[in-house]
């Protein structure tokens, strides 16, 4: 059992009543209007002096430094509208040596809830190493008593897989609270060693 | 008569416009927007982080162990990445297995010379809507997703060739 589609299109072109033509007029006319206009913008205008050329640049360079300035107090702006100083609560990573520890993951939890899992870029962990900072972590927190745990992973001595844990009891107040995760080296035991920095 | 006629026509061409650009929005919800950026595991390798690749053309490959097409279109990437590697092209291969052991057998089945990336919680493929594999994402220079390649068949290698050797020139 076949079922067989056919499907045809006639296409009939009827002629044009008078009218029809007659009212053509108006668009043929908007056309020739906006092709003029067309033309005219494209035609060259006359090269600007370098003089001219220069004040632009700065003008262009002024207006690119508003927009960066503009940017900078957006986000401040932002950072206060969602994190007020009263409830803030940030972490950051820090690292020193890394003689025994290469870092791979930290994980962070918050009254026992997942708030950051980073996974470090070769990168993100040299930059680490050089000194920078990492702020990993940004939220709100009412006041009271509060558990911090961060587990780091990487490749501890001899190059074997390393994961350890550190906990932090913390009361928060009102005001800003900042927290350091602080990755560090323990000569005397060849370990590296993991501690949590309240910074009151 | 002629009214009616013209009607007929048009009604079912304007209503398979609007179904035509509904396909393409619903495929392309991400095209001109920034590339959200993530930071995955490398099967056999170091972490990596897409905003690092900003400043090179980035192709992802989302791909599954049990699809065929994703073996021969990895296969064809990794030539394309040969040829283009040099001129600022990177490419990622992101497998969207919940088994990590079947990600890696099939990465190390394939061996490609990039990465392959492990995204075994899916939220990277969450977050680039991925509902069917193979899918191509092309990024721009500037961290901007401007081709999304998700039929297989529009896979052929002219197509993409041709994006990806625009975006190299910009």
């Amino acid at each position: 059992m076949s079922a067989t589609v056919t499907s045809e299109f006639h296409m009939s072109i009827a002629p044009a009543p008078i009218g029809f033509l007659s009212r053509l007029w108006l668009p043929v006319l908007l056309a020739c209007t906006l092709c003029g206009v067309v033309r005219a913008q494209d035609a060259p205008a006359p090269a600007p002096a370098p003089a001219e050329n220069r004040a632009l640049d700065s003008e262009v360079q002024d207006l690119k430094k508003d927009v960066v300035d503009l940017n900078k107090e957006l986000f401040i702006l932002e950072e206060e509208l969602l994190f007020p100083a009263n409830t803030q609560v940030a972490v950051f990573v820090s690292m020193d040596v890394g003689e025994f520890f290469a870092l791979d993951s930290v994980q962070l939890k918050l009254d026992d809830k997942e708030v950051s899992n980073y996974l470090y870029t070769p990168r993100e962990a040299d930059a680490l190493l050089k000194g920078g900072v990492q702020r990993i972590y940004v939220g709100n927190l009412k006041t009271g008593p509060h558990e911090l745990v961060a587990f780091f992973a990487g490749k501890g001595p001899n190059a074997r897989d390393y994961r350890r844990g550190a906990t932090l009891k913390f009361e928060k107040s009102v005001g800003a609270k900042y927290l350091e995760l602080r990755i560090s080296d323990r000569q005397r035991k060849a370990q590296p060693e993991f501690e949590i920095k309240d910074w009151e | 008569m002629r009214t009616i006629s013209l009607i007929d026509r048009a009604v079912p061409a304007l209503l398979s416009l609007c179904a035509a650009f509904a396909v393409w929005a619903a495929d392309t919800p991400l095209i001109g927007r920034e590339a959200p950026d993530f930071s995955l595991r490398a099967m056999g390798g170091d972490n990596t982080r897409l905003s690092e690749a900003r400043g090179q053309v980035v192709v992802l490959a989302f791909f599954g162990s049990r699809c065929n097409t994703c073996r021969a279109q990895l296969a064809e990437l990794d030539g394309v990445r040969r040829t283009y590697g040099p001129a600022g092209l990177v490419v990622y291969g992101v497998s969207i297995d919940d088994s990590a052991d079947d990600a890696r057998g099939f990465a190390t089945s394939v061996g490609v010379g990039f990465p392959m990336l492990a995204d075994p919680g899916k939220a990277v493929g969450r977050e680039y809507a991925i509902d069917r594999l193979p899918t191509l994402v092309i990024v721009d220079r500037a961290g901007k997703v401007r081709y999304v390649h998700r039929d297989p068949k529009s896979h052929g290698e002219p197509v993409y060739l041709r994006e990806l050797r625009r975006l190299l020139d910009e």
